[in-house]
């Protein structure tokens, strides 16, 4: 994947960069602004992470001239810890944000969810993992052609799931996707809520299509 | 002046240096509206001073003139004999009115006046420059109206403005006094009222000044009238509390980022001195450096805990601020907590109207009662049941949430709500004692009220929040 960084401070690009590119990522960085801009506009990345603070342009500005210039590439913004209010103003401009200091493997889970987010999506009506389908019109799940049972809430966990299917996905994520929860509650409430969801989907077939990422979050995929 | 009324300020009573009161904004504009009051009594007095002249003068000159043609006809009809004999009779009788009858040549044949022989009509003129009477006091005004006859002769008929000049003097008589009472009165209240405001405006003032020299304790006294002042000192007065509040709170705060930040730091530390040991294995070294990590975390975390307070009691959020659906918010909270709970070995139970909405963040609101559930989930023996409450109430809405835990000490449950503030048996809890600090912040932007209640036994917040706008 094709990653364009920008971001002034000098450690953490590094610290991003470094870390993609262990992922096997090309990862272009600019410094500042401007620089980011002219690299944005000309190359074709799969994704952009930009900084909220940078010296002269600043970020919001970045993209929103980056938008005009009729470049698509999604944006992953980094804000500084406690930004409240620039997740409402980030989300209106880009695509998802994610607060300093943060772990690297919610980054990675960002950013892959972001590359592989189809430009328009086509509206489907059934998402299928291996032998797990849900309809999303009757709201109805099976698995091996028997029907399961789900709370509203399970439903649209097992959605996220399924629609990010293959992807990590973090536990902040799933916080902020299914509880509309954009903050850190000590309780592990996510844990126990993929904990019954893995008893609904997974208990009593032959194959585990709910996995648990240590240090990172959990995966839904069909078995390789 | 700064030392002048410094020197006043150490007396309980005060006077006031002139100087000051005449600079007084109360004063100028007393002394402004007496002047104005008393140049409109002058232009008042000055126009009846005039229309009551000019009507006396008329009055006289119509009596003037009717004897002049009352004599004229005596004269036209029985001759220059019989006028002489009636001026002179009249002039002998002495009434108002005085005459002079003179030949051709000047010579005064009858009367008392002086005989004008150079004009005719109307004149006027002081008594004693035609007499040669220099004694000025005794010198009148004469208004004469002479009139030529048939052969030759002069008649004059005129009367002194004695009457006037008395009405002259008697309205300057009222007219200067009644002035100089209105400029005495405006000024002396005008100086009377600001010697009123400026005492009121000192004892603001020297509050002020005490506050600034550091007594922070100092309030600006109120008389009880219930005036402008006392509503502004009283105003002030809340306003002074507000900021030492804040003082307080932030000095208690930095003392307890300080306290509280030391434990974390102290520990990390020592995990990274752990790490420097050359003997130190992979695995025991992946456990140190694990350590260390959380360490860090904890220090991030109460930070992004802290400024999110901040942010929040900054109040930048109300902005934002919308109809949210409170029932929902509880809904989803519960629903999140409820497995969470019950592997917990405790009860979640949920009693939520439906459809009751407040004015706010749904974000924060989510916060709020995330916040409370933890607290009740953590600080509370296994089997204890928690209840999540929602009513509508006529002045806005009702939520609770209650458990049957140990509780909180009545003594204790005001200073839970500060920044760190952990209970002592909660210490060897995990946890920042920012929680609640986080509750109120929210609670107070949404103009809310919280009350920390014995549910007998445990502990019963309930949150009151005001009706939408």
């Amino acid at each position: 994947m094709k990653v364009l960084l920008i971001e002034d401070d000098v450690k953490t690009a590094a610290y991003v960069k470094r870390g993609l590119e262990e992922h096997g990522h090309v990862v272009d960085s600019a410094g500042n602004g401007r620089d980011g801009l002219f690299l944005a506009a000309g190359e074709g990345y799969d994704v952009m992470i930009v900084d909220r603070m940078l010296p002269g342009l600043d970020g919001l500005g970045i993209v929103k001239a980056a938008r005009a210039a009729g470049v698509t590439t999604p944006v992953l913004f980094l804000t500084t810890m406690g930004g409240i209010d620039d997740r409402v103003e980030g989300l209106e401009v880009g695509d998802d944000y994610l607060v300093k200091p943060f772990a690297f493997a919610e980054l990675m889970a960002r950013i892959n969810a972001l590359a592989r987010r189809p430009a328009i999506a086509q509206v489907p009506t059934v998402l299928r993992v291996a032998d797990l389908e849900m309809d999303l019109i009757g709201r109805k799940v099976r698995r091996a052609g028997r029907e399961i049972e789900l709370q509203p809430r399970e439903f649209r966990l097992l959605e996220y799931l399924m629609r990010n299917a293959g992807r990590v996905l973090t536990r902040t994520m799933l916080l902020e996707h299914v509880w509309e929860f954009h903050f850190e509650p000590r309780t592990n409430i996510v844990e126990t809520h993929i904990s019954r969801l893995r008893s609904k989907i997974d208990r009593g077939f032959d194959a585990e299509l709910l996995e648990t990422v240590r240090g990172s979050g959990y995966l839904l995929r069909a078995p390789t | 002046m700064r030392s002048s009324w410094k020197r006043c300020a150490a007396r309980d009573t005060c006077f006031v240096p002139l100087p000051r009161l005449v600079r007084t904004a109360s004063f100028r504009l007393a002394a402004l509206y007496a002047i104005g009051f008393a140049a409109c009594v002058l232009l008042l007095g000055a126009a009846a001073f005039w229309s009551t002249r000019s009507a006396l003068e008329k009055q006289l000159t119509r009596r003037i003139e009717a004897e002049m043609m009352l004599l004229e006809q005596e004269f036209r009809a029985s001759g220059i004999d019989r006028l002489i004999a009636t001026v002179q009779q009249r002039t002998r009788v002495r009434g108002n009115l005085d005459y002079f009858v003179a030949d051709p040549a000047g010579k005064r044949l009858a009367g008392d006046l002086p005989v004008i022989s150079d004009r005719l009509g109307w004149v006027a003129y002081d008594s004693g420059e035609a007499t040669g009477e220099k004694q000025s006091g005794e010198s009148e005004r004469i208004l004469v109206l002479v009139k030529q006859l048939d052969g030759g002769f002069r008649l004059g008929v005129g009367e002194d403005l004695e009457q006037v000049g008395e009405m002259e003097d008697t309205f300057l008589g009222i007219l200067v006094p009644a002035l100089g009472i209105v400029l005495v009165l405006g000024i002396g209240g005008g100086l009377l009222l600001s010697a009123a405001f400026l005492r009121r405006v000192d004892m603001i003032t020297r509050t002020a000044d005490a506050i600034i020299d550091g007594d922070l304790s100092r309030r600006i006294e109120r008389t009880g009238s219930g005036d402008d002042f006392d509503h502004l000192s009283a105003t002030l007065n809340v306003m002074l509390d507000r900021i030492v509040g804040l003082m307080e709170n932030l000095r208690q705060v930095s003392n307890d980022i300080a306290h509280d930040l030391r434990t974390p730091l102290s520990r990390l530390r020592q995990d990274l001195e752990e790490a420097q040991k050359r003997e130190l294995t992979a695995p025991e070294l992946k456990r140190v450096i694990e350590g260390a990590v959380a360490e860090a975390d904890v220090l991030l975390e109460t930070f992004s805990a802290l400024l999110r307070i901040a942010q929040i009691e900054a109040g930048i959020r109300r902005s934002a601020f919308r109809a949210v659906d409170l029932s929902d918010v509880l809904r989803t909270v519960a629903e999140a907590y409820l497995p969470a709970v019950e592997e917990s070995g405790r009860a979640l139970r949920t009693e939520i109207a439906d459809g009751v909405q407040v004015d706010g963040d749904r974000g924060l609101l989510s916060q709020l009662f995330v916040n409370l559930v933890e607290n009740a989930l953590r600080h509370t023996p296994d089997g204890t049941t928690i209840t999540l409450r929602l009513s509508r109430q006529p002045a806005g809405a009702l939520a609770e949430v209650a458990d049957t835990g140990t509780g909180i000490p009545a003594d204790e449950r005001a200073k839970v709500f500060r920044r760190f503030y952990r209970l002592e048996r909660s210490r060897t809890t995990p946890g920042s004692g920012l929680g609640l600090s986080t509750v109120a912040a929210i609670v107070e932007l949404h103009h809310a009220a919280i009350e920390l209640l014995d549910n007998a036994p445990g502990l019963r917040v309930v949150i009151r929040f005001p009706a939408r706008a």
